[in-house]
């Protein structure tokens, strides 16, 4: 077992460190909050794939496991290697603020993905915008219950992620700004499922039980309006209502799949960032005197039955 | 006065008599939580974590604990889900999917017998050894997973006709309750069940009456491995994918729904019907609150509130 737990250990430290001779090696860190979440898994794999076309960038990724104190240190260890780009996707924005601080002041260009924190302790950051994609989602549902009744009116079920966290605020908040202009539509129920499919699919039974009409289903991720999904299913109701996602992810488990299958009537894309974050990664490592914005924003896109195919391809 | 062993399921009738009191009306002005649809659902619901309560109970009873019961749910998710979709054994689909079902078992079966093995032979303590499988079999999950869930899908092929299958309602509830009444049988009835007891209660005493202790250890975290490892294939084909992030706190539930039903965590004495009252208990609370629309945060704060007082109240009718 020992031996085992050996072999393991030296190949994943023999990753790290692959530098060849000759051409400066440029070593980028990236300290990811949290591996075991589809979209992040997403990211990481992605910045490989995209980072692996430049043979003088070694990347190197950790894993905060969703646990701020863990992923301060993991910075803070960083900070002490040295690296020529430092991305950092916060688990929390308080958490983070001061550590990424500490690697402004060490002159270690830092990225901030996808989460923003509490002072701008960066020098750029990339990110999407949750409200705008829940507003998009808001209009959508408007524009499908207008055409299903003639006039926007109808039963709206909300499934909302870990509450707290600002996807799941911003998400829910876009919506429910557009939603509010109707007032024939009703949020008849908003559980909390944690951004779970099978936590969702529990949630969404009861409340099958206990409304006999729904016309849509929101989930704040496409996990959790695919959990509702398979309970009205099963309670043979799926027919009666549509799901909405967000995310969009690729892949054969990812959102977009999902709508190619006609199980979500539409996802909208949370762009990944990372096609972005490694176009101006590599120019910070590569150009000289290149200065980024201070701030760049991904739009979203809607993934619908008509265009799913497409985006799967890519 | 009521006798010990009733005492649960008093409280389990108390709270259906508030969950009938406070259901929701449906249209036709029968009560929603009374619906045959809806207790089926709440008994569904409890399934997972209550088969896996019921081998914890046997673990609990020697004076042990298992951890890793969540990470073994998942580790047979993936594999379960790996084996339909990435193995073409050129098999028709009843072997491919009993194939994949027994791989998924093995595998954590395998992992219960290590904890008992470490367990019984080198005498560390459950709660680290189990410990230290939670966190590594979460890791062998998630590193042959990548990090990604693995799709079951919704078309003809293998593995959705095996979700098709073993998703349905009463294959679920059927394998809790077979699994219930196995356990209720082999803790009352078999020479098995009576060293459980004996190891917990008193394990000097049981070793110099000669009973096979090492033995004993290691087939109940073998068989709560292998529950587990059902537990995992049912929640496969439940949510349609095979996760490497399932069941994360799972242990936590199936321990409450053991406590709850009456075992104290120092084992020795407890039951097979307790724990299942316990997940009883568990699963109402939680249907109830929702179909009441109750905010989550407050739902986990009566939660918390119920699980001291269920466990206060046997305490306290013990010693009067």
């Amino acid at each position: 077992m020992l031996a085992g737990a050996a072999v393991l250990f030296s190949t994943a430290c023999g990753s790290g460190g692959g530098a060849a001779g000759g051409k400066k090696q440029f070593l980028v860190a990236f300290s990811q909050a949290n591996n075991a979440e589809p979209y992040r898994a997403a990211q990481n794999a992605t910045m490989q794939k995209l980072f692996a076309q430049y043979p003088d960038v070694n990347l190197v990724i950790a894993d905060a496991q969703q646990d701020n104190s863990k992923q301060v240190a993991q910075v803070e260890t960083f900070i002490r290697q040295k690296p020529d780009l430092l991305i950092v996707a916060p688990n929390e924005r308080a958490a983070l603020t001061a550590v990424m601080g500490q690697a402004m002041e060490a002159k270690i260009p830092v990225m901030c993905l996808e989460r923003d924190i509490l002072q701008p302790n960066y020098t750029t950051y990339i990110h999407s915008d949750n409200v705008a994609i829940g507003r998009l989602a808001g209009q959508f549902i408007v524009d499908r219950l207008a055409k299903k009744y003639g006039k926007p009116k109808g039963k709206v079920v909300a499934m909302r992620g870990l509450l707290g966290v600002e996807g799941e605020i911003n998400r829910d908040k876009g919506a429910r700004e557009v939603l509010q202009k109707y007032p024939e539509i009703q949020i008849v129920a908003d559980p909390v499922a944690d951004w779970i499919q099978a936590k969702a699919k529990d949630r969404m039974t009861e409340v099958l039980r206990a409304q006999p009409q729904i016309d849509v289903v929101y989930g704040h991720n496409d996990p959790m309006a695919i959990g509702a999904y398979l309970a009205a299913k099963e309670l043979g109701r799926d027919k009666e209502m549509i799901f909405v996602g967000v995310d969009g992810l690729g892949g054969p488990a990812g959102g977009i799949k999902k709508v190619m299958d006609g199980i979500l009537a539409a996802t909208f894309v949370y762009p990944l960032c990372v096609d972005k974050a490694v176009e101006i990664g590599n120019r910070i490592l590569h150009e000289k005197g290149f200065k980024p914005e201070k701030e760049y924003t991904i739009d979203s896109q809607i993934v619908t039955p008509q265009n799913a195919a497409q985006l799967y391809g890519q | 006065m009521i006798p010990r062993r009733a005492q649960s399921l008093a409280a389990l009738t108390g709270i259906v008599i508030l969950a009938i009191a406070i259901s929701p009306v449906a249209g036709d002005g029968s009560r929603v939580f009374l619906q045959l649809g809806n207790l089926t659902d709440i008994l569904r619901q409890i399934s997972l974590i209550g088969m896996i309560a019921l081998a914890m109970t046997f673990v609990i009873l020697t004076g042990g604990i298992d951890l890793s019961v969540g990470s073994i749910l998942a580790l047979a998710t993936a594999v379960t889900a790996m084996v339909l979709t990435r193995v073409a054994p050129g098999m028709s689909y009843g072997p491919h999917i009993l194939l994949a079902i027994a791989a998924a078992v093995a595998v954590a079966g395998i992992t219960g017998v290590l904890n008992g093995a470490v367990v019984a032979t080198l005498r560390i303590q459950p709660f680290i050894v189990t410990l230290a499988s939670m966190i590594g079999v979460r890791g062998l999950a998630k590193w042959i997973t990548r990090n990604e869930n693995i799709d079951i899908g919704f078309g003809q092929d293998v593995a959705a006709q095996f979700a098709t299958v073993f998703r349905e309602k009463a294959i679920v509830i059927g394998a809790y309750a077979c699994a219930a009444a196995m356990f209720w049988l082999m803790l009352a009835r078999t020479v098995f069940g009576r060293h459980v007891r004996a190891i917990g209660d008193n394990e000097k005493a049981a070793q110099y009456a000669g009973l096979p202790i090492r033995r004993t250890k290691l087939w109940v975290y073998t068989i709560s491995g292998l529950l587990s490892g059902v537990a995992g294939v049912l929640y496969a084909a439940e949510n349609h994918q095979g996760n490497p992030n399932a069941g994360v706190a799972y242990e936590l539930d199936a321990i409450a729904a053991v406590v709850i039903g009456g075992t104290p965590l120092s084992g020795g004495r407890g039951s097979i019907s307790g724990t299942i009252v316990g997940s009883l208990i568990m699963g109402v609370l939680t249907n109830m609150l929702r179909l009441k629309n109750v905010d989550s945060n407050l739902e986990m704060m009566i939660k918390a509130v119920i699980i001291v007082l269920a466990v206060a109240v046997q305490r306290e009718r013990e010693s009067a």
